[in-house]
Formats: C-alpha cells, sequence, structure tokens
C-alpha cells in the first residue's frame, strides 16, 4: 500500500490488488476513524475523505488473509431479455440458457460504486462471460439494465450512455435520495440475480 | 410561492450539497461557491446551508407573497418588476406580484439569490420554507475584490508528470477557457506528462486540478463526479475553491504552493 496526498483534507492509498482495495475500504469504514469523512473505493484506490484531523498513520494495511467481509445478500430479480444476451451467448461460446444459469449462479460483491450515482462494480463474475466492452458504446441504456463488461457486472441506476453487453432488466430501484444510504447496492453488499 | 419565468444560464437551486456519498458514486454537489450562498443566506437570516437561486445571468422569477430575498456571488444587472430596486449584498423584501430579473453578468462567474425560509421544492413553481425566526442583516455585505492567486497542494499523481511539471503550474498564468458546474478548464503552459497510459477510475475530492491527455487542466467543483480517470497533479486548497468558482472565462488565474 502506498498513501499518496491528496490535498489537506483527503488522502489516497494505492494499492496492487481489488482484492487489497476491498479489504482496505471495508476494514477502514468499519473502524469509524475520527475525522473521517467518507471512504471511497474505487479500482485499486481507496480515497480517505476527512474533515483535516485525520492522523494518517492510522489508515493500516489489513491483513490480507481477513478477506472483506461480505454484507447481507439482496436478490435482485430479472428478466433476461437483454439486447446483447445472443450477442453474449455467441461470444462465449454457449447457449443463452447457459448464460443466464451462469449469471444468476453466482453470487457477485459490491467492490465500488462509480460511473453514475449508485452504479454498483460487482465482482465473482464467471471467468467464461467476461468480455471487453462494446466496440460502440449506446448512446442510451435503458434505466434498470442489467450489463456485463470486463470480469465485473453491474445495474445501470438511470438511462445514460454505455458500454456495457445488456443481459436483462430489473424494475428494481438502484438509488432513492429518502433512504440511508440512498444506493441499493453499496460496496460490500453481496448480490444474487434471480431470473423471472 | 416562488414562479420561475426564465432560469437563464445554468440556473438551478443548491444548498450546500453533501459529502459522505462518494463511496456510492455522487459527489458532494449543491453550490460551487457556497461562501456567497452562504452570505445570501445570512442576510436574510437563512441557516448558511439554505437552498437559494445560483445563476449565471437571465434568471427571472416573482414571487406571489411578500418575500425578502439578497444576492451575492457574482455581480449582475437586477431590475424588479413592482417592487423596489435590489443591489448586491442587501436583504430587500419583494411586495407581493413582484419580479426579479437578473441581467448579464458584469463580475464573477455566477451569483445567488437567497430567499428568506429558502426554497423548496422543485420544477418552475417552488415553496419558500418556514420563517427561520432569526433577523436579517441590518447592514450591508462588503464585496471583496477576486482572488487570483490561488493555494494549491502536490496531488496524488505529481509523478505522473515531468519534473518541475508543479513548477510550471505555480510559476505561470493560466487563463480560464470554460467553466461548469462540473469544473473550471484552464490553458496554459501545457503540463506535460512523464507516464502515458492510462489511470484506473480514482477518487476525486472538490479542487482536484485534473490534466486530460491535452496538458490543460481541469479543476473539479461542486459538481464534480465521484471519481475520474485523468491523472490529479494537484488539489485546490478548501479555503480558496469559492475564488476558483467566480472566476468567468477569460480571467487570468496563477497557484502559489499551500506552504
Amino acid at each position: 500500500m502506498r498513501l499518496l496526498p491528496c490535498g489537506p483534507r483527503a488522502v489516497l492509498a494505492e494499492f496492487h490488488t481489488l482484492d487489497e482495495v476491498m479489504s482496505a475500504a471495508t476494514a477502514w469504514r468499519a473502524a469509524s476513524l475520527p475525522g473521517v469523512i467518507d471512504v471511497v473505493p474505487a479500482a485499486l484506490t481507496v480515497l480517505v475523505q476527512h474533515d483535516g484531523t485525520l492522523d494518517t498513520s492510522s489508515l493500516t494495511e489489513p491483513i490480507a488473509a481477513d478477506g472483506p467481509t461480505p454484507g447481507p445478500v439482496v436478490v435482485v430479480p430479472v428478466r433476461y431479455d437483454g439486447a446483447d444476451l445472443h450477442a453474449v451467448a455467441d461470444a462465449c461460446g454457449m447457449s443463452v440458457a447457459d448464460v443466464i444459469d451462469i449469471h444468476s449462479g453466482a453470487i457477485y460483491i459490491c467492490a465500488f460504486c462509480g460511473f453514475i450515482e449508485g452504479f454498483p462494480y460487482l465482482v465473482g463474475l464467471d471467468p467464461r462471460l467476461v468480455l471487453p466492452r462494446r466496440a460502440t458504446p449506446r448512446t442510451r441504456v435503458p434505466r434498470g439494465s442489467v450489463a456485463i463488461a470486463s470480469t465485473f457486472t453491474g445495474v445501470y441506476p438511470a438511462e445514460t450512455p454505455g458500454g456495457w453487453h445488456l443481459l436483462g432488466s430489473t424494475d428494481m430501484p438502484m438509488w432513492d435520495d429518502r433512504r440511508d444510504p440512498p444506493a441499493t447496492l453499496p460496496p460490500g453488499t453481496q448480490v444474487r440475480f434471480e431470473p423471472r | 410561492m416562488i414562479q420561475v419565468q426564465s432560469w437563464g444560464i445554468s440556473g438551478s437551486v443548491q444548498d450546500a450539497g453533501r459529502l459522505g456519498r462518494a463511496w456510492l458514486g455522487a459527489g458532494r454537489g449543491g453550490a460551487v461557491d457556497r461562501v456567497s450562498l452562504a452570505l445570501a443566506n445570512r442576510l436574510v437570516g437563512n441557516t448558511e446551508q439554505s437552498a437559494g437561486f445560483e445563476s449565471s445571468g437571465g434568471l427571472a422569477f416573482s414571487v406571489t407573497t411578500a418575500t425578502m430575498v439578497a444576492v451575492s456571488g457574482g455581480v449582475a444587472h437586477l431590475t424588479v418588476d413592482n417592487g423596489p430596486p435590489l443591489g448586491w449584498g442587501v436583504p430587500v423584501v419583494l411586495p407581493a406580484g413582484a419580479t426579479l430579473r437578473v441581467g448579464r453578468l458584469l463580475q464573477g462567474a455566477r451569483l445567488y439569490v437567497a430567499v428568506r425560509g429558502g426554497i423548496v421544492g422543485r420544477g418552475d413553481a417552488m415553496h419558500t420554507g418556514a420563517d427561520p425566526n432569526t433577523p436579517a442583516a441590518e447592514q450591508a455585505a462588503a464585496r471583496h475584490e477576486p482572488q487570483q492567486t490561488l493555494r494549491i497542494w502536490p496531488g496524488p499523481r505529481l509523478d505522473w508528470f515531468v519534473d518541475g511539471a508543479f513548477h510550471t503550474l505555480t510559476a505561470t498564468e493560466f487563463r480560464v477557457t470554460d467553466t461548469s458546474r462540473v469544473g473550471t478548464r484552464l490553458h496554459g503552459a501545457p503540463l506535460e506528462r512523464a507516464r502515458l497510459g492510462e489511470l484506473p477510475s480514482e477518487g476525486m475530492v472538490e479542487g482536484a486540478v485534473q490534466v486530460p491527455p491535452d496538458g490543460n487542466p481541469i479543476v473539479m467543483l461542486a459538481g464534480h463526479p465521484a471519481t475520474g480517470g485523468y491523472p490529479v497533479i494537484a488539489v485546490v486548497d478548501p479555503g480558496d475553491l469559492h475564488h476558483m468558482a467566480q472566476a468567468p472565462v477569460g480571467a487570468a488565474l496563477r497557484f502559489r504552493a499551500a506552504r
């Protein structure tokens, strides 16, 4: 782990793997360190925002063997009717039924949120479904789209441009301002997709 | 009731935003110049965080009941139909039926209109919140000269730039070429990368000085996304960010090391 400066009210911790990121982000959030305002995981970093009083020596590297403590399992109902379902099956050399079985047969963990508010980057995708992003992103991906790209799967909380492969859709809202936290699948949440 | 006739340029209703939701993918949001929003709110007796109008000119709204308002931040021609004149930094009660029109900005990049009780609701017809039961200001606010030299701290990806890049930032003048709620784009001596390639997206702070491949920095403001993929060479001191927020297109800016 390397701690990089980020002004008087933040520090950026850089790691080698996403597993280390998830362990550190989970541990530091759970620790409720004095002065900390937010702990923001991303692909290889954790940004710790604070009020200017944080003692950065308290940001110790978690023991790798501990692993991230998984949160509750949220079941997301999915209609597997995505525009890319057949193309994904072809690209992965399997049937549509196989794609649905494999995608809905795994338990995922939200590693981090980003792109737009409430968009979860879920890890745990079966290696047989790993594909690069679409060569040409769509200008409009419908809200609730369940999609895959690279080693991630996720759900679009709102209509937006996007380059992931669309497997299906859900009516479950991903963001609700009246809730605390407003995101349905915050980092650390375990997720299972259930075909409907 | 507040009835908006024209939102004008970048007109919106903003409060002080909210920290602590970047881990869910949501940036702070809220007023780009929180110092000016807070001042306008104090003038009408509100708490500093109350929601008010943010505008880069052209905002027009009317009130259906007598409503106290105050303007701070940028300077623009202000006209009131069916009511008394309104100046910068003075609380004035608009009578029922009055319309406030904000003209073109003459100084600064965005102005704030606070409404006693704060603005509640969405859309073109909104309400004022409960009266704060605190006195409005009895004296006009003083306007400070815009500050053109801002303090910066080294950023997390300074090592992605050639030796001396931080010195280039602090020794040369930059000009504002664009400003939005997301950030202010600058042009000056190009900041040359030592390391090419892509940076995986990482959490960003307000004030982060991001450098896209063209070498012209962008300073992130309150509406910035929670994460970004361009290397951050420096971070503007939080105490100077409101000056950045008020730098209009064409303004000259300099940076100096915070310590």
